[in-house]
């Protein structure tokens, strides 16, 4: 099939049951999911949704108990142990605490991959100097971990990860133990590894930011299941589940905004001309302009209380909560108007008329 | 000299031969018992819930092994193992049969040791060696012995010392020894001087391997 060779990474209808207190609970539940080969596909959720659990069975650190998992077209769970091993090594991972050896220099953990392939010594460090370069530390070579910081030590590891050419990286809340400075710099090294080599990421975090700014596609998760999954502009635009909503509302400070205005006194008053709105949209600035034309269109008189623009995978999202002056029937064809054109409104105050 | 420690003197000979053979038993035990406590303690962590080749079976049986050789008193041992002994060397007493007892005495303790030493080595480091396609023998020799080897010397140098209190145990047996010497004949005979330099050779020898093992689990270090 041709649909086939698109995906990199299928998982069918996987569960995982762990013990505990004696009763069985489902960190993965019934979870399918594809990834395309060049994808950088992220999962969000909170503690304890089970995204760690459905990673490592990418690679089957953790053998589900039920379903079949398939990387590049082969099925992991009928190969022997050897063959195992082989296909772990075009699967990348990296962790939250990078997971190095305190005994080897920098190099030495680059190399390390290395030593079980038939490369002479000079092989080996050519390659890992190559790769030491790549994550721009190899004035570093023969620092020993414990001498770097958390973003270097993350570096160090992608080096590591990428030494078997790997054909996908798995990144286990990578960038979790890192200031937001130092996370935009590794986020940025992912994207150009993605760019440059083609590599496939497949990305856990419970930080939205990590999401918005470099993956493609997103799944969330809660309680052991993929709840809500597409296009990271198209979900963190139109989000279908509280949760996603949560998430998204919360990172764009929407949601303080919300409690905020509504629970502001001097707004339960509003006239039957007035209307608090929450309008979201996507892209371009002329939906902006769209916003403001409300007033000149419709000779209605916009108050904004708050703004934001966000970039979501690179196009710019918008959200902006507003109070509505006019003539009660041009606010409600202006209102209808917006959400042709795309923008989703959403009444806050009484009199609402939902969506 | 003479006059500080007359009977010493007067059986020098016999004196440094008991050296030589707490020397002897030390050493030849240790390597054995090193082995195979070494080879245990690594079965335990890797067949360990949650190990690299989890195995229940084999970690039940060697943790019940190790524990049920550990709670038997050494001065017990000593005489409990003497038929294996006979069957091994062909006689249960002098320096040689003593080593069956003391191998036997130390490599539990030794491979309790090997196993927290292991256990320290970090859970995230053996499973990224896991996800880079590391086979189980890799993982052993590259993370866990390179990972744990200065705490692998520090507990060598620990079962080492211990080791040397067991010889002077194994006295009782005829083993020969310092601790055969110094009870024997310096404590029979109430001639003081035989075991207060027994004992001082024995200070020796410990500080010795202390201070050569803290060396080297110093220089083994260098992260
Ligand atoms: N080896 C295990 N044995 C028993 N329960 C486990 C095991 N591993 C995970 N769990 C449980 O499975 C559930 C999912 O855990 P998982 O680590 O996958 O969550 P997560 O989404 O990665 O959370 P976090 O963001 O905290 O890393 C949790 O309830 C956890 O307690
Ligand atoms: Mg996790």
């Amino acid at each position: 099939m041709s649909e086939d060779s698109k995906q990199l990474i299928s998982l069918r209808n996987i569960s995982v049951d762990f013990k505990r207190d004696g009763k069985d609970i489902a960190a993965v539940d019934d979870v399918s999911l594809d990834v395309n080969k060049g994808d950088i596909y992220g999962i969000i959720g909170y503690s304890g949704a089970g995204k760690s659990t459905l990673v490592r069975v990418m690679n089957l650190l953790q053998r589900p108990s039920k379903g079949t998992v398939t990387i590049d077209n082969q099925e992991l769970q009928g190969l022997n142990p050897q063959e195992l091993r082989n296909a772990r090594k075009s699967i990348g991972m990296i962790f939250q605490h990078f997971n190095l050896m305190k005994t080897r220099t920098v190099q030495g953990n680059v190399e390390y991959p290395l030593l079980s392939q038939k490369l002479s010594k000079n092989e080996r460090e050519g390659k890992s100097l190559e790769l030491l370069k790549l994550v721009g530390l190899e004035e570093y070579a023969t620092s020993y971990p414990s001498q770097l910081s958390g973003g270097q030590k993350q570096r160090v590891a992608i080096a590591r990860a990428l030494a078997n050419n790997p054909k996908v990286l798995i990144s286990d809340e990578a960038t979790s133990a890192l200031d937001p400075k130092t996370t935009t710099s590794i986020l940025e090294l992912l994207k150009k590894l993605n760019v440059e080599l083609g590599l496939t990421i497949v990305l856990i975090t419970h930080e939205m930011q990590v999401i918005k700014g470099i993956c493609h596609n997103v799944a969330v998760m809660e309680e052991g299941q993929i709840i809500e999954r597409g296009k990271v502009a198209e979900v963190f635009t139109n989000p279908q589940e509280t949760l996603t909503n949560d998430f998204v509302e919360t990172s764009t400070n929407v949601k303080s905004a919300i409690e905020r205005i509504t629970a502001d006194p001097s707004l339960s008053t509003l006239g039957d001309n007035q209307r608090l709105i929450y309008l979201n949209f996507i892209g371009n600035a002329s939906k902006e302009g769209l916003i403001s034309e409300l007033s000149q269109k419709y000779q209605l008189n916009v108050n904004i209380l708050f703004a934001n623009i966000d970039q979501v995978d690179g196009e710019n999202v918008g959200y902006t909560i507003a109070i509505i002056t006019g003539e009660e029937a041009s606010i409600e064809r202006a209102i209808s108007d917006l959400q042709t054109a795309g923008v989703r409104t959403r009444l806050l105050q009484a009199k609402q008329k939902g969506e | 000299m003479a006059a500080l420690i007359p009977n010493v003197i007067a059986m020098k000979e016999q004196f440094i031969s008991a050296i030589f053979e707490t020397i002897y038993m030390t050493l030849f035990s240790a390597v054995i018992a090193g082995v195979l406590g070494l080879a245990v303690g690594i079965l335990l962590v890797v067949t360990q819930p949650g190990g690299i080749l989890e195995d229940r079976v084999s970690y039940s049986i060697l943790d019940k092994i190790v524990n049920l050789l550990r709670s038997i008193p050494f001065i017990i041992l000593l005489a409990v193992i003497s038929p294996l002994t006979n069957f091994l060397v062909g006689t249960t007493v002098g320096t040689t049969a003593s080593l069956v007892p003391l191998i036997f005495g130390i490599f539990p303790f030794y491979a309790r040791q090997i196993q927290n030493a292991l256990l320290d080595v970090d859970r995230g480091v053996v499973e990224a060696a896991e996800s880079m396609g590391s086979s189980p023998a890799e993982i052993i020799w590259r993370i866990y012995l390179r990972e744990g080897l200065s705490d692998i010397i520090r507990v060598s140098i620990v079962t080492i010392i211990s080791l040397i209190g067991l010889t002077t145990m194994a006295g009782a047996i005829g083993s020969g020894g310092l601790g055969d010497v110094a009870i024997s004949i310096g404590y029979a005979r109430f001639e003081n001087d035989i075991t207060i330099t027994a004992t001082i050779v024995i200070l020796i020898m410990v500080f010795i391997v202390q201070t050569f093992g803290d060396w080297l689990a110093r220089r083994v270090e260098r992260y």
